[in-house]
Formats: structure tokens, sequence, C-alpha cells
């Protein structure tokens, strides 16, 4: 596919903090052992300032929050459940209590890690982190956004956690267009007949899940949800007023997900339409069969959210 | 400061400290108590530099209490050296004052929230570390609990201090052997401590807890520019509840508040010094 990035979404990412790092002596990068190729330049070029952290994501948040009170602009990567979850009390306490600049960069979303189980996947980390006063909540769709959000990040230090998918996206915004920066929930697709308001990996499956309903007729818009939180109940209204239905679909339990999000926005903008969740089933998965399968066990396959959103339509 | 003048700052802090959790029955004498010459010698032995007029100033000094339950035990010193305004003491955790339960970072003279355990090292050694990176001369000091040194999060820090070299960082951990339900020994073991700390990289000096012959000489040496290339704990022998005798040393007495005819002893007790040397 000619429109795949060259690189992972992790590199990207990485990729940008160098170039500020090289500018900016503030940028310091903590790792809890995790590595990327981009990062293997980091640790080469700026010595002093890649810190492992240790496998201890505990440790790594609270040295950050003493750097970041030093005035340094500090990176946390890991794999997302473990700088999420593992460290939760910690990132309320010294980071979110004390209005802390920091970015809490989350490798693998949902079953991105494929294959490893329950313990590598990350899918209740949005309706956690959403929880957590005074953090924002940004889920990448492609390398775009993922250049976009690392330059926001040191543009306009805040406390973020930034997931990241493991593996690569089609290009959903062409270079430039960055109006999720601004709305935080954008249409990418149109379409009539109603709207499926999505994420990440699912986008990229809903775009198929959209073809299929193409040739059955329906024409279905899709909505890329960039910015979980914060969610501006105005701008969901602009978005998904126009869609008489509505589907919210994520790779994420449907407890505090996306799905959740917008409804939480629409309510708050009192805007009513019939809405249709489609999320991962309220259990653990440790099934072999990869990520696709790991989906289809939860009805997250495209020939299922085709045919689920056929039927929610008629 | 001469020790007899730190000793007069001892008599003085622990009866207003006991006066402060009187008064609202709010707070931890004991707890407190335990750490007390610990503080005064920071504050008034010259140890922590730092100006109470610009409480942020980059070069200060930083001194984490991460034993955040005993986090007032600066409280009247940070009104005594004009960190807040006189009268604050007085409104120690009512409405409109600036004293917390739990300290945090609106209070000034506060580096860091506390009261979940664990953090201030860690948060600690971020400052320590940023130091070294930017080649200021500032001093950290932690000030920990035992009961904390069973958190996780203490041990990976004491782990990657030890690994940065920090020798900017001082932790004074209060072994006082007391928790909520018990003595620590009964509860969890944590014995052997010293050697503990010693096998995760730090050097490691001892310290009777309420002299300050004995802490001046920790401090002094931990100061001293002599220990190198290693983090450095002054293992601080405190007892739980010093200066009350029904108190000391009696886990049972960490969050429990007082009788009348208790006050009236613990006040007929406090009026006598009880630090000597």
């Amino acid at each position: 596919m000619s429109d795949v990035p060259q690189k992972l979404p992790r590199d990207s990412f990485i990729d940008e903090i160098y170039a500020e790092a090289i500018r900016n002596d503030r940028v310091y990068f903590m790792s809890a052992d995790l590595g990327a190729k981009a990062l293997d330049r980091f640790r080469k070029d700026c010595p002093g300032r890649f810190i492992h952290a240790g496998i201890c994501e505990q440790n790594m948040v609270d040295v950050a929050a003493g750097l970041a009170q030093c005035g340094k602009l500090v990176y946390l990567y890991a794999m997302a459940p473990y700088v999420t979850l593992r460290c939760y009390e910690q990132i309320k306490v010294a980071l979110g209590h004390m209005e802390l600049p920091a970015t809490l960069i989350g490798n693998g979303i949902g079953f991105s890690y494929t294959d490893a189980g329950p313990t590598h996947y990350a899918t209740e980390d949005i309706s956690c982190m959403r929880a957590l006063c005074g953090c924002e909540v940004i889920s990448c769709s492609d390398d775009t956004s993922v250049i976009e959000t690392a330059r926001l990040t040191y543009r306009e230090p805040a406390l973020r956690y930034v997931r990241l998918d493991r593996k690569f996206l089609p290009q959903v915004y062409a270079a430039g267009d960055t109006r999720f920066l601004t709305d935080g929930i954008v249409l990418t697709d149109e379409g009539e007949d109603a709207c499926i308001v999505t994420n990440g990996y699912m986008l990229h499956k809903a775009r198929e899940a959209r073809v299929n309903l193409a040739k059955q007729g329906r024409r279905i818009a899709l909505v890329d949800v960039y910015r979980i939180k914060p969610l501006d109940p105005k701008v969901v209204r602009r978005v998904l007023e126009p869609f008489s239905r509505i589907v919210t679909l994520e790779e994420h339990y449907l407890a505090g997900g996306i799905g959740s999000a917008v409804l939480e926005a629409m309510a708050d903008a009192s805007l009513s339409r019939p809405v249709l969740r489609l999320g991962i089933q309220d259990r653990y998965f440790c099934e072999n069969g990869g990520r696709d399968y790991i989906l289809g066990l939860s009805g997250l396959d495209v020939p299922t959210i085709t045919s689920n959103v056929a039927k929610f339509l008629s | 400061m001469k020790i007899e003048k730190l000793k007069e700052k001892s008599h003085w802090l622990r009866k207003e400290l006991f006066e402060m959790v009187v008064r609202t029955k709010k707070g931890h004498f004991p707890s407190s108590s335990s750490i007390a010459e610990v503080v005064v010698a920071l504050y008034y032995g010259g140890y922590l530099r730092v100006n109470p007029k610009n409480p942020r100033e980059p070069d200060r000094d930083r001194l984490f209490v991460s034993k955040g339950h005993a986090g007032m035990v600066i409280y009247p010193i940070l009104e005594d050296l004009g960190f807040v305004p006189k009268g604050e003491l007085a409104k120690f955790t009512k409405a409109g004052g600036m004293f917390r339960f739990y300290p945090d970072t609106s209070i000034p003279g506060i580096e860091a929230i506390s009261g979940s355990l664990g953090h201030g090292l860690g948060i600690a050694a971020g400052h320590a570390l940023a130091a070294k990176r930017e080649g200021r001369k500032y001093r950290t000091f932690a000030v920990l609990s035992d009961g904390e040194c069973y958190e996780g999060s203490t041990w990976e820090t004491a782990m990657f201090a030890a690994h940065q070299q920090l020798d900017n960082l001082v932790a004074i951990v209060d072994r006082n052997g007391c928790c909520i339900l018990d003595h620590t020994e009964k509860c969890v073991r944590q014995e052997p401590f010293e050697d503990k700390w010693e096998a995760f990289g730090w050097h490691v000096l001892r310290s009777d807890g309420h002299s300050y012959v004995e802490l001046t000489r920790a401090l002094d040496e931990a100061v001293s520019g002599r220990i190198v290339g290693k983090p450095i704990a002054i293992i601080s022998k405190g007892v739980k509840g010093k200066g009350v005798s029904f108190m000391e040393n009696r886990p049972g007495w960490h969050n429990r508040m007082p009788t009348d005819a208790e006050i009236q002893q613990a006040r007929t007790e406090l009026a006598i010094n009880c630090i000597t040397s």
C-alpha cells in the first residue's frame, strides 16, 4: 500500500522529540526499558538527557515529577499498560495534583501487541486515564497525527497521555491537515446515512466496513476521536448533529471508553440520537490467532461490523 | 546555631506540635515528634540553605518530608522563619488557613505534595538529578519513615539514585520501628534495615534521632563532600511519640486523640525539654 508510512508510530514520534531535544536542552526522555529505532539516535546524541528509569514505572513518574519541577520537559515511555495502570497513583499524585507538564507515551494500544495477552493489551487505559483530573488523552490514527502530536507536546506542554499503535497505520490526514488539533473530533470520511465514531486501528477497520456498506447503498461517514479528553461538547454537536444514527466503535472495553466519552459530550450538548456502541467483550483475551482474530471474538471484525451497522440502520 | 539553641527549638517545636493536634483533633503528633530534631537540625543547624523571601529560588536546598502524615512537623518552623505570615499556625486545618492536614505545594516552603507514601524519594531524586545535569550545587534532603520503606517505589528509587551516583541526595530515614497496627518487626520484618540501604548502593550513616550531637555529626559528614558518587542515607533512630511517655514507642497512638486527663499529663511532661544532647 502506497499510503503506509515508512516509520512505526513510535519512531515518528521520537524523531520529532529528538529534533526538539537538539534545539532545547530542557527535553528529557525517560524509558522503563522500552526501546525504538529512533531512540538509539537520541541516546547517542543526548546521553545525559536519556534516562533509563529501570523497569520501575513508579520511580519513572516520581523522578519525572522532580525533573518537571526543575523546568524539564519530560517524556515517559513504556508499553501502554505499564506507563498508565502500573503507575496510576504516581501519575495522579505527583504529576496530576502538582499540575506538572509531562508526556506519557503509551506504545502498543488495544490488542496491538499481537498474541501477547492481557498483560500487554491496553484495553482499559482510556477510561482510567480520562478519569485523572487534568490529564489530556490523545489517540493517534495515522502518521500525520503522530507527528503533529509530538510537536504539540513541546509547543504547548501539559500533562498528556499519548496513545500510539504498535503498527503502521495508513494515512488519514494529509500532511499539514491539523483539524484534529483544534477540534479534537474530526469528520474524516463523508456520508449521510449514519456515522461511525472511532479512532486508531478501528478507524481503518471502519473504512473497510464503509466500503462494504456502500455496496449495499449505505453512505456512512467516519469520525476520528483524536483527543478523547477534553472533548468540547459544542464541537461534538457540530460534527455529529447531521447524522440521524451514530455508531461508536473501539478496541477498548465499553466502560469508560470513547463511546462513553462521546455520549457524555452529546448529553452535555443536548444532542439526542440512537447510538450503537461496539467495543470489546467484558472479559480477558488469552487466545492465539492475531489481532483481527481477537477483535472478531468481540464482533469487531469487518464483516460483523458491517452487518451490525446495517442491522442498526434498517 | 549551637546545640543549646537547637535544644531550645526542640522544646518549642514539640509543644507547638502537640497543641496543634489538641486544638484541631487533627494531625499526627507521635510521627512528627519522632523527626522533630531532624528538621530542627536541618532548618536551624545551617544544613538546609533556603530563603523564606524566595522559597522557589533555583539554587535553594530542597527538603521533602516524604512521610506526609508528619508533614506538619515543619509548619511551626515555616511560620517562625517567615515563609508564611504570622498567625497561619493558629489556622492549621481551618477554612481559609494555608496549613493543611497533609502538605502540598500551595504552602510556601513545601516542595511537593505528601500523604501518599513512597513518592518523596523519587521526586527528590528528580531534583538531585536536575542539579547534576545543570551543574548546580544545591542539596536535596528527603525525610522518610521506616513504614514508607514497605513501598516498592522507595526501593525503585533507591536503586535508581545509586546508579545515577546522586551524592547530592540525602535520605534521612526515621527508624522508629512503629507503623499503625504494630511494630514493624511484627508486621512485616524490615531488618537488617541498614544492610538493605547499603546493598542498594547507598553510603549509610547512623544517628540517634533525638541527639543533636549525633545528628549534626551525621549531617556534617553527609554534606562534607567526602562522600563521592553515592547517595547518602542517615538511619535516624527516632522514638515515635518522643516526649510524651505514654505515647512513646506505642504504635496504637499513631492517630489516637488523648483524653483531657492525658492532655494535662502530656503538657506537664512537655514542659520539660526531653532533648538532652
